[in-house]
């Protein structure tokens, strides 16, 4: 069982808050659930909604299609929304809500109230007592989420779509939050920052996080000040990360490239969200890849993640900051506003502990960028011992002096390039999911993984056996990462959220694997289960 | 110590006359060689710190503050030093200019001035005087002369001073007092530029340059003294504000956090804990 509910409104009108309480009190209830956001960039007014799937199962994806209830604070709703009401579903009209709002402000005094009025009567609809609920409310609140009982028991609601509570020990996160997490788990002690939706909750996060551990977070004058503190932070010997959406990273390029030519570990997070320029500020795209692939001038290694779920978001991130410092690479993590913004529970166990960076000891003899036998120059920082550490964005000698000298020049650029042979050796595998030996497969990365799962367990479902590649490393991509899947013999799908295609040529330009069809989406919202279920099937007939 | 000829400047350039203060100055200061920090930017100026035995990290044109600010935050144990070009500082740094002095931090900002662009052969800069006649503007430079050490003061920076390359002894004086001095300090250091600018030349400078007795501690005085450019050009700290507030970096290098106190921040149990 499950019951999709979704909560629309003027920006302001309080259906963010009625998200943010209901998710929170979901959890300590102990049941599955996800919850995404669409939102307009306004402060008040327009038309945002917030849809929340409960189940007795775990669910990670927008499964979209039909509602089984709608909460309308504004009259726009009933427009957008109502028409994709179940028969049966159940309409919290405007003049319903209305009401709460009212009686909520006669017995509490505010208005603010009324949000955990209506999280009660939801809680009320999927059979949660109100003795539990208010046990599970927020601090203080606990007697407006029993006046939703109320409401529920008038208008006949209570246990109407039953759900019952079935996850086990959790921790909720969003996908931000879980980058930050991950960060902080792989070691990150620094980071500097511009905000810029989506990007914007990842800062918060780390800020949350930096008050009861020892982090950093500096407001930057912009992205260029953000990733130059950053390089600094990491040149000084603190992991440090940067993050941003796509127009932000653009102003962070010429910093990449200098990360590249000095060997600074950096990670850099890229929130994507529609371009170009200022695009959909607020809504969710995967257009970034080609970009972040070749951002920076000249010639340098790289490595890109795109994690599709929470928990391979705080691995990927986590382990970001290894291979940073391994390769003294920049490493790139690639998300976007849906999974941003995406709130889930997570049952798997979190490892918890804090990956440090090594701090190396060298006499005065010390070059930063020696040549070596192993192809990597060792890495250590100011101030530690007699050793001496010059970074230089010129071409250097192996001291770390510009230099012009033809041969040095080759030795380095051969040195830095010469590093993707080693970290391609310890690529991250695609995951593969469903049947081995289904005669479809699509291929998807990033934040697309658990919404094409759930489509293709349903055509497998329906005696139509799809499976499903996901990338979570979209670049180096390296013949063995696909060689276990026999993709050659199959039909070949790939879906992304863009115009271009972009992640299929990049698996044509560095595999040499071409795709059969292409399932693209650019409206500035991310696929849902039902759309994209309804759009393979038709794919196969 | 580097061969003359492996250095990249001009003969003659200001440039040299700043490293032989810092060559002989670093070693004097109470902090060991491997304490020392130096960022630069793009320039002939920014390759100072390859010709003096310290740390650094030689950036991106423009960069060398938010480098440096970056360093300070996670190492407060480091001396950092800012070293560029008008240019790079003023031009394409201006930004950062502005906002490192917001932050407060303990880093010493030194500007070779010359008034004009001269790795790239001769353009107009921020501090150009207004009617000089370079490769980019036959007909004059037609801007406003940036002022940073006016700038400085209005900022709110606690030490600001303006230096010649052409008077070693007291431009040592300075830059020391600029990095001993707890805070955001400046020393804007009159550079001239043997190859490019043939209008703010030693000889110039020499005949204009007074030196201050002693700082102003009021900042409108200290802005009058700014003002000051032309017939007399006023070197010394023009501003010093020994009790302004100085921000420390984040003492949290080598400290890393354990599973426990994650697992608290995480569930919110302790949120509030610092």
């Amino acid at each position: 069982m499950e019951m999709n509910v979704i909560i629309a409104g003027e920006a302001g009108q309080g259906a963010f808050s009625v998200e943010m309480e209901l998710t929170e009190t979901l959890s300590r209830l102990n049941y599955h659930f996800f919850a995404t956001k669409n939102y307009m960039s306004r402060i008040r007014g327009g038309h945002n909604y917030h849809i929340v799937r409960i189940a007795d199962h775990p669910v990670h994806a927008l499964s979209g299609g039909i509602w089984d209830m709608v909460v309308a604070l504004d009259g726009e709703t009933e427009r957008r929304h109502r028409p994709d009401l179940r028969e049966g579903g159940i309409y919290l009209s405007r003049e319903m809500t209305a009401a709460v709002a009212e009686t909520a402000k006669e017995a509490f005094g505010t208005v603010a109230a009324s949000n955990s009025v209506l999280v009660g009567i939801i809680l009320a609809v999927i059979g949660v007592s109100a003795e539990k609920s208010a046990e599970a409310a927020e601090p203080g609140r606990a007697e407006y989420v029993r006046k939703g009982f109320e409401f529920a028991a008038k208008w006949k609601l209570t246990a109407a779509v039953p759900v019952s509570a079935a996850a086990g020990v959790h921790r909720k996160f969003d996908g931000n939050q879980a980058l930050a997490l991950g960060a902080v788990l792989g070691g990150c002690q620094f980071v500097a920052g511009y905000p810029m939706t989506p990007a914007t909750s990842i800062l918060d996060y780390f800020v949350t996080l930096a008050q009861g551990l020892p982090l950093h977070f500096e407001q930057a004058e912009d992205e260029i000040a953000a990733i130059n503190m950053v390089l600094g932070a990491s040149y000084a010997g603190l992991r440090a990360m940067a993050a941003t959406a796509g127009g932000g990273f653009a102003l962070m390029q010429e910093a990449v490239s200098l990360a590249g030519m000095t060997e600074t570990p950096v990670v850099i997070a890229v929130a994507q969200r529609p371009g170009p320029a200022t695009g959909l500020p607020t809504r969710t795209e995967q257009a970034d890849l080609a970009f972040v692939l070749n951002a920076g001038h000249g010639e340098f290694p790289r490595i890109i993640f795109a994690p599709g779920s929470i928990g391979e978001m705080i691995a990927l991130s986590r382990k970001s900051f290894a291979l940073a410092d391994r390769y003294q690479i920049p490493v790139f993590i690639l998300t976007d506003q849906y999974f941003a913004d995406s709130v889930q529970i997570v049952e798997e166990e979190i490892p918890l502990q804090v990956d440090s960076r090594q701090y190396p000891e060298f006499d005065g003899t010390y070059l930063r960028y020696r040549l070596t036998d192993e192809g990597i120059s060792p890495l250590t920082f100011p101030g530690l011992t007699a050793a001496l550490v010059k970074l230089d964005s010129d071409e250097h000698d192996e001291e770390g002096k510009i230099t012009e000298d033809r041969r040095m020049r080759v030795r380095m650029v051969d040195k830095r390039r010469g590093k993707r042979a080693l970290f391609e050796k310890e690529a991250v595998m695609p995951t593969f999911h469903g049947d081995p030996g289904a005669g479809m497969v699509v291929l998807c990365w990033g934040s697309t993984k658990l919404i094409v799962q759930e489509a293709a367990e349903r055509l497998t479902a329906q005696g139509t056996p799809v499976g499903v590649l996901h990338f979570g490393q979209v670049y180096p991509l390296t013949r063995e990462m696909i060689a276990p899947f026999g993709l050659e013999g199959k039909k070949r799908i790939c879906v992304e959220n863009n115009a271009g295609g972009q992640f299929s040529r990049l698996l044509k330009s560095e595999l040499d694997l071409g795709v059969d069809r292409l399932v693209l989406k650019y409206d500035g919202e991310s696929f849902t289960v039902d759309e994209l279920t309804r759009t393979l099937k038709g794919l196969l007939a | 110590m580097e061969a003359k000829s492996d250095i990249a400047w001009c003969p003659g350039c200001g440039n040299f006359a700043i490293r032989d203060v810092l060559e002989k100055l670093l070693p004097e200061l109470p902090v060991p060689a491997n304490r020392i920090v130096f960022t630069s930017g793009i320039g002939q100026a920014a390759k100072m710190p390859h010709y003096l035995k310290v740390n650094y990290f030689n950036g991106l044109h423009g960069r060398s503050l938010p480098l440096a600010v970056g360093i300070k935050l996670a190492r407060p144990d480091l001396t950092v030093i800012a070293y560029s070009g008008d240019g790079c500082m003023y031009g394409e740094g201006g930004n950062h200019f502005i906002h490192t002095i917001r932050r407060q931090l303990d880093i010493t900002i030194l500007v070779s001035d010359n008034q004009v662009y001269a790795l790239t052969k001769g353009q107009s800069s921020p501090t150009t005087d207004p009617g000089a006649i370079n490769s980019l503007s036959p007909g004059g430079n037609r801007n406003l002369p940036f002022n940073p050490v006016a700038l400085a003061i209005a900022m709110g920076a606690p030490f600001v001073a303006r230096g010649f390359a052409g008077d070693k002894e007291h431009l040592t004086e300075l830059i020391r007092q600029a990095i001993l001095f707890r805070g955001t300090a400046l020393v804007d250091i009159l550079q001239p530029c043997v190859s490019f600018n043939k209008v703010n030349t030693y000889q110039w400078y020499r005949q204009r340059v007074v030196k201050l007795a002693k700082p102003a501690t009021d900042r409108s005085a200290a802005l009058q003294t700014a003002e000051r450019w032309g017939e007399q050009i006023p070197i010394g700290v023009i501003y010093q504000d020994d009790a302004a507030e100085c921000r420390a970096g984040a003492e949290i290098f080598r400290r890393g956090a354990t599973a426990e106190e994650v697992a608290c921040q995480i569930d919110m149990k302790c949120v509030m804990m610092r």
